[in-house]
């Protein structure tokens, strides 16, 4: 059964095009990787999801219901978590996760009992009566992620909700993200880290100049790029390398320079590694690592869009 | 229901807001004092009149005048003007430059001679204004004898010419009733600070927008107009509670007078604020950003100077008098000092219609302007 069903979705504002006929289908259960660099319309399709922009053209369904037609039906059964905190200072944990709930028909015990649980899955049970002025990051985001689960939502929105975070948070989150897809909850999911979406989502989809270019797990989209290789090499260097030669070099693609790293783009059938090392060791570059990779989702991302995921 | 889950919402936030109180209610308090203390003279209109000395020279020979004169003194002692006759080698100049006496007169049958110390000019023109008054009595005593010197005539001139007192009648409207400087600034700071309330106004939904709140209440299955409305209703209540509080310190701790009619008055400053706070959200949808705030800034300032608010505003022609009918000070200043003052409880009704008047077209043009935005 499909969640959510995007056919013909069309935003403008003005003269530009932010969203292009976009067709996009999510399955229940699923962790669905929704990957876009910026402006690539990502944002804008969450809002139209959302209800928080309306439709140019095209038509959503969620649980096979116009949402359109259905508003309320649609908001009761989504949960956003925002790319930014949409928390209040002002309030406690526990009166920021019961006002939002609140905000979806819940009442009384239930009320009191939802929020708790949704303190509770985000490991701030303990801490419900403190201001979020005295958390850290990583616990605003997870109260972030409380305020949005407490009506129990079939599909959850999330958008980057690990940004920013140490790598203690960003594992609690991801394993919350997990616990509530087993729990039942269809996810969506961006991320300008590639490794996360590896790690968590089943299907992804890659958005472009408002368009899906891409869609399926994540082996599918790795298999469509077989004709190109990645290699990293490792070296020591006081001086910045000179990339200019290396992309000279015949069947090289990309390269760049990153904490004395190079990584190369090359087509695949092209035997080039050896006039890619006489050019390192010719300009005086001390190599320490070799290594040739099959392709992963950042260069599928690289491929499709022609631009990297954080651009 | 979702109104009042939003307002709650918004109650609580404003009411753990320290800087809302130290506002809305310090700031009014302290200037009321300052300006109601320092301003006391200006707003007084009572004058102190000193001694009233008369030193004067008696040469009357004429009977009848030296009768009627007698008679005067009498009766003008009892007014609190004392009488002394001066020695025969007295330079009763003198004594009046030296500021022993108010002033020095020569009685004679031709007439009286009066020299009055300007260092003394009310008790001066006080004395004076009676002797003339006397003066004239009695030449029109004199003047009706010579005409009909009949027995009856004459017992009634005499009544007439004999009956000194009531020189000055003072007649005034309101005598019992004129604010003071503490009761004028108890009223004009208050109304003041009531509109102050289309500040924080005009951040309600913009304080969402920069929270990135509005994000979860857009998504959330709360219309636009319950938010609204939950919104204008907390404020309304947060920053009437703050005007309450003002009227009551000023009341019980400066002895500011707010008359009896309560109900009057807090509809007058109830419907003040909800125009306060209904300007304010139309500054918000009307204006971008910090032009609202810097706009509302200055509209406060013009319609409060206008309005009476820093002190009182007598000019009834010209452009600033056409400007400060239009202040929604002035209406409200207005309305509750003669509710006050005239004991006047329907003095409220206009300014309640034009507040809640302006108030509904102010909240349609916001209305207006939130159903045209995409999201909050």
């Amino acid at each position: 059964m499909n969640v959510l069903e995007i056919q013909g979705l069309t935003k403008k504002f003005g003269d530009f095009l932010a969203v292009d006929n976009m067709n996009l289908k999510v399955r229940e259960g699923e962790i669905f990787g929704f990957l876009g660099a910026n402006g690539a319309g990502k944002s804008t399709t969450i809002n139209m999801i959302s209800s928080l922009l309306r439709i140019t053209k095209g038509e959503i369904r969620l649980l096979g219901k116009d949402i359109a037609k259905h508003n309320r039906f649609a908001k009761m059964n989504i949960g956003i978590v925002p790319q930014d905190l949409a928390i209040y200072e002002e309030m406690t944990a526990y009166e920021n996760v019961h006002f939002f709930a609140g905000l979806y028909g819940l009442r009384g015990a239930e009320l009191k009992e939802r929020t708790f649980e949704a303190l509770e899955f985000v490991g701030l049970a303990e801490r419900a009566k403190e201001y979020p002025k005295n958390f850290s990051g990583g616990m605003k985001r997870r109260l972030n992620i409380a305020c949005a689960i407490a009506h129990k939502p079939k599909l959850i929105i999330m958008d980057e909700p690990t940004v920013g975070i140490d790598p203690q948070s960003r594992n609690y989150i991801l394993n919350s993200v997990k616990k509530l897809n087993q729990m039942g909850c269809t996810i969506i999911y961006t991320s300008h880290y590639m490794e996360e979406v590896e790690e968590i989502c089943t299907r992804i989809a890659i958005v472009d100049h408002g368009k899906i270019i891409a869609e399926g797990t994540k082996e599918q989209l790795k298999s469509t790029i077989t004709d190109t290789k990645d290699i990293r090499i490792g070296y020591k260097s006081d001086q910045p390398v000179n990339l200019k030669p290396i992309r000279l070099i015949q069947g090289v693609e990309r390269v760049m320079a990153q904490d004395q790293m190079l990584l190369i783009h090359s087509k695949a059938e092209v035997n080039n590694l050896n006039a890619i090392i006489q050019q390192l060791i010719q300009d005086e570059v001390e190599i320490r690592s070799l290594d040739e990779q099959a392709p992963n989702l950042e260069t599928v991302f690289l491929t499709l869009t022609g631009r990297n995921l954080r651009d | 229901m979702n109104i009042l889950q939003i307002a709650r919402k918004e109650l609580l936030i404003h009411l753990r807001d320290k800087r809302t109180f130290i506002f809305m209610i310090a700031f009014p308090l302290v200037l009321i004092l300052i300006l109601g203390t320092a301003l006391t003279n200006a707003f007084s209109s009572n004058l102190a009149v000193g001694d009233m000395n008369l030193l004067y020279k008696d040469n009357i020979r004429n009977g009848q005048l030296a009768s009627s004169w007698g008679q005067f003194v009498q009766a003008s002692q009892q007014e609190g003007i004392t009488f002394t006759k001066a020695a025969a080698d007295e330079d009763g100049l003198k004594t009046v430059q030296d500021d022993q006496y108010t002033a020095y007169a020569e009685l004679s049958d031709d007439g009286i001679k009066y020299y009055g110390s300007p260092k003394n000019a009310i008790e001066n023109n006080i004395i004076q204004g009676m002797l003339t008054v006397y003066a004239d009595k009695f030449n029109l005593a004199a003047a009706a004898f010579k005409a009909d010197p009949s027995p009856s005539s004459v017992a009634n001139i005499t009544v007439a010419s004999g009956s000194f007192g009531n020189f000055i009648q003072e007649t005034s409207l309101n005598k019992d009733k004129q604010p003071g400087s503490i009761d004028y600034y108890a009223i004009s700071m208050t109304t003041m600070i009531a509109f102050y309330a289309c500040l924080p106004a005009s951040a309600l939904i913009q304080n969402e927008r920069t929270r990135r709140t509005a994000i979860r209440l857009g998504a959330s299955p709360v219309s636009k107009i319950e938010i609204f409305t939950g919104k204008v209703l907390a404020t309304t209540i947060v920053n009437f509670l703050c005007i309450a509080i003002v009227v009551l310190f000023s009341r019980l701790a400066f002895k500011a007078e707010w008359g009896s009619h309560y109900i009057s008055i807090a509809l007058v400053l109830l419907t003040e604020v909800v125009l306060a706070v209904s300007f304010g959200l139309a500054c918000s949808y009307l204006f971008n950003g910090g032009a609202a705030r810097a706009f509302i800034f200055i509209v406060i300032q013009v319609i409060s100077f206008v309005g009476g608010a820093y002190f009182p505003i007598d000019i009834t022609s010209g452009v600033v008098h056409q400007i400060s009918q239009l202040s929604p000070l002035r209406w409200a200043n207005q309305g509750l000092t003669q509710i006050i003052y005239s004991d006047q409880a329907s003095a409220a009704i206009p300014v309640i219609v034009l507040n809640v008047g302006l108030s509904a077209a102010l909240l349609i043009v916001s209305g207006l302007y939130m159903r045209k935005r995409e999201g909050l």
